[in-house]
């Protein structure tokens, strides 16, 4: 440890090259710019080398290359290659075409991080430092959560080495950080590898649709569970590991799955045939779908358990890609013996950018803890200026009133049925849309999902939209356990609906009866919190429908630019940017282009 | 030129099986093309100009799912084959969209250079394309309606080049024709370089490997199953990359 004292110190930590690239910036301890790559450069899940992302984190504090005091990528390269080529060299001979694509991947890039951020950022090698790839995901759940002393998990497809990892963190009265982390599994023994294998298996894109399975889950039987014990086995001493045989992603770049899993499981799904649940086909994938995600949640409660009694805590600080599975996430909380469960608003590779940064700050260089402000919202901020603008261009009228008006009357537009797309402040760091880049509806009827499906998001019936309520009136509405608002305050648990409530919050009640709740506290988002309650005096309810601000197959809208186009695109009937408001009015302002050419 | 590939193209496309799969990869290529498109209208300063873009990306967006529908319908005549191959795919691309450009990095003028020189190549091989389809009339009329959208964006996009950059069009177009030639010519230099890296790593992996692989595979089987146990020490050392 080096210890700096009290010098502020101005740390940027760097996500990239493997999915969803980030860059977050940390002064004095206090984190206080962070966006993914992906968000600026507009290609969804972009895993380049950020540097949109660091200009913008740079730009927006005054600051150049040369201000930063350490950059800090959030894993170890070298560790990285040499598990790669350990994994081809053991699955000699049957590596050979992997082989060559893995070496041209990492020695054309990956393995030169120092000289990249070098060359990029012009700062001297020296400035550059490491953080394990585990300890950054540690550093991003613990060193941002409001509590002093918790045991932690990670888990993830895989780092370096490591695909999960349990530990333990405090932070000291006398100021001092410490973060251990007790032991590891490995790969190719990976909680993230099994459930992206049947992400892949059932058709879907991998790191990016595992939600979705988690959706279709909810339409199955987990009548496979033996099944899918037989591809995944626990092992003496409470940990699991899985039967190679069936899997294929440790020696083959084309499939994550072998034929030995296509005998067990049938015929996987085509990614370009849509699932039809009243067939038997479409309920057997979403029965191995639900199996899948049984067996997931049994492994991690175990563990979390067995956490939990060794080390006597009641605070648990989840990290990683698994920690975005919100129905995993409610299990653990009620029957792990933890009290309290925090996961970051990015739990995934982008929260490493902030973890390492943390990480450094308060571990490495030995700087004293600081509360990290507990909100989502590091991003680029709208400017209701340029909808005004945009919308004068194209002769739609933008309505600009006081804040109060504006709330009320939009509340008004949504209980009459309007979708809204809603902007306001920094946008969100991570893949939840908190209430900065949001799409807002009605909640009550089955047709409003179907019409946010058909219409704006045009994706599949059997996912589910999320609900946003005030923290005070949650356990009206929703079943919450003890410890459940702490976890529903970023979106990461799914909570049972009650049932005198579900005809009337339709649209945001999965076929389960749960839902992905937003537990919305006044202090983090004012603006949106008095739209609730507005709203409630209205409808009798101050929930909303709460859905990211994009397109299929696009990143969260970042600026009013992006806003304004995915406004023109879809069927949302109503955008705001702050105190701007602009209507759609039908389709008059639409350009045939055979009228121009 | 054309009537001496037209055997090679009727060759592509008379397999149904891979005549879906194609349809489906354009289906791919006009989504994201629109994805470009409207970025590019995100970006432009020019509210005329962002109307046309939105308009094409709309476009865009409805060949990408007369492509889809088209390419689904045929696979449901098909049996499945799960060793179903993509060889030989190269040889009848679809449209490249921006595919090349990065529409960030480009001014108005420079972009809709692009565009034109971009639509017009799609126009004619969609044009040969459907004249190769007479045994599959529904493909065909797909061709043929996307056809004449491509047409229209070569004119919209012309028109659009000389309101913005006024006598500058040849010029313009010469420069987006040389940048073509220069990016294709990466690409295949790209593709070369892949190919002669792939071979010498390959030839690696069967000369130099496999006494390693032995001691690996050795070394494997003394791991014991489940956890790990970190070293109290090691990890928090932020210095090394190892």
């Amino acid at each position: 440890m080096i210890s700096i004292g009290n010098i502020e110190m101005k740390i940027l930590g760097i996500s990239a090259h493997y999915h969803d690239s980030a860059a977050a910036l940390v002064i004095d301890g206090i984190p206080v710019a962070a966006v993914q790559q992906e968000r600026l450069s507009r290609r969804k899940n972009d895993a380049s080398f950020p540097l949109a992302a660091i200009e913008w984190c740079l730009e927006q504090n005054g600051l150049e290359p040369d201000d930063l005091d350490a950059i800090v990528f959030y894993e170890r390269p070298s560790l990285k290659f040499d598990r790669i080529l350990t994994s081809a060299l053991r699955s000699f001979p049957q590596s050979w075409r992997a082989f060559p694509k893995a070496m041209k991947n990492m020695l054309g890039e990956k393995l030169w991080v120092r000289g990249i951020i070098s060359s990029q950022l012009g700062v001297p090698g020296r400035k550059i430092l490491f953080a394990e790839h585990h300890l950054s995901h540690a550093a991003a759940a613990f060193l941002t959560a409001p509590c002093r002393h918790a045991a932690i998990l990670t888990a993830d497809g895989v780092g370096e080495w490591a695909t999960l990892t349990v530990g333990e963190g405090v932070k000291r009265s006398d100021g001092s950080t410490k973060i251990r982390l007790l032991r590891e599994l490995r790969f190719p023994h990976s909680l993230g590898l099994f459930y992206s294998t049947f992400t892949a298996y059932l058709g879907f894109a991998v790191n990016e649709g595992e939600y979705k399975v988690m959706g279709l889950a909810a339409y199955g039987t987990p009548n496979r569970v033996d099944d899918v014990r037989r591809v995944i086995r626990r092992t003496a001493d409470g940990a699991f590991e899985l039967e190679l045989g069936y899997f294929d992603f440790h020696s083959s770049v084309e499939s994550s799955f072998s034929q030995r899993f296509v005998d067990l499981f049938g015929p996987p799904r085509s990614p370009y045939e849509p699932i039809d649940l009243t067939s038997s086909e479409g309920r057997r994938f979403a029965d191995i779908a639900a199996s899948a995600q049984r067996v997931l949640e049994d492994i991690l409660v175990d563990i979390t358990r067995t956490l939990q009694q060794e080390t006597g805590l009641t605070d648990l600080c989840l990290g990683g890609g698994v920690a975005l599975n919100g129905v995993a996430n409610m299990r653990i909380l009620t029957e792990s013996g933890f009290e309290r469960l925090f996961v970051p608003p990015a739990p995934g590779d982008a929260g490493c950018a902030l973890g390492a940064a943390l990480f450094a700050d308060r571990i490495h260089f030995g700087r004293p803890d600081r509360d990290v402000p507990d909100h989502p919202f590091w991003g680029p901020a709208v400017d209701p200026d340029a909808l005004a603008r945009l919308a004068q261009e194209d002769g739609l009228g933008a309505e600009r009133t006081d804040d109060d008006r504006l709330i009320e009357e939009v509340a008004d537009d949504l209980a009459r049925g309007l979708i809204v797309g809603w902007m306001d402040g920094a946008l969100e760091f991570g893949p939840r849309a908190l209430g900065h880049r949001s799409i807002l509806a009605a909640p009550h009827d089955a047709a409003m999902r179907d019409r946010l499906n058909r219409d704006i998001k045009y994706r599949e019936e059997f996912r589910p939209f999320a609900p946003v309520v005030p923290v005070e009136h949650a356990d009206r509405y929703f079943e919450m356990p003890s410890g459940g608002a702490r976890l529903a305050r970023f979106m990461s648990g799914v909570f049972p609906v009650r049932a005198e409530w579900r005809d009337r919050l339709a649209a945001v009640t999965h076929v389960d009866g749960t839902a992905r709740v937003q537990l919305l506290d006044a202090a983090m988002e004012p603006r949106l919190y008095k739209l609730l309650e507005a709203y409630g005096r209205r409808s009798g309810m101050p929930v909303l429908l709460n859905t990211s601000f994009n397109l299929a197959g696009e990143p969260i809208v970042n600026s009013v630019a992006e806003g304004y186009s995915t406004f023109r695109r879809c069927g949302i009937d109503l955008l705001v940017a702050g105190d701007c408001r602009v209507r759609k009015r039908g389709q008059t302002q639409e350009t045939r282009l055979e009228d121009v050419a | 030129m054309a009537s001496l590939l037209r055997p090679l193209y009727w060759a592509v496309w008379v397999s149904p099986r891979r005549r879906a799969r194609k349809l489906l990869q354009f289906a791919q290529v006009e989504a994201d093309g629109s994805r470009d498109l409207v970025r590019a209208a995100e970006l432009t300063s020019d509210a005329a100009l962002r109307r046309r873009l939105f308009a094409h990306a709309r476009d865009e967006t409805r060949h990408a799912a007369l492509f889809r529908a088209r390419g689904l319908a045929l696979r449901t005549t098909l049996p499945k084959d799960p060793s179903e191959n993509s060889f030989a795919d190269w040889i009848a691309p679809g449209e490249r969209g921006l595919d090349d450009v990065f529409v960030e990095d480009e001014d108005d003028s420079a972009l809709l250079a692009f565009i034109h020189l971009s639509e017009t190549a799609a126009a004619r091989d969609f044009a040969l394309y459907s004249s190769v389809l007479g045994h599959d009339p529904p493909t065909r009329a797909v061709f043929n309606r996307i056809l004449r959208d491509e047409e229209s964006h070569m004119r919209y996009s012309l028109a659009e080049l000389d309101r913005i950059a006024p006598g500058r069009r040849r010029i313009l177009l010469w420069k987006a024709r040389l940048r073509r030639i220069w990016k294709a010519y990466l690409r295949l230099a790209m593709a070369l370089a892949g190919m002669i890296a792939a071979v010498l790593l390959t030839l690696q992996y069967f000369i130099l490997l496999p006494p390693f692989a032995l001691l690996a595979k050795r070394a494997a089987r003394r791991e014991r199953p489940g956890w790990t146990v970190i070293p109290a020490t090691g990890h928090d050392d932020l210095d090394r990359q190892y």
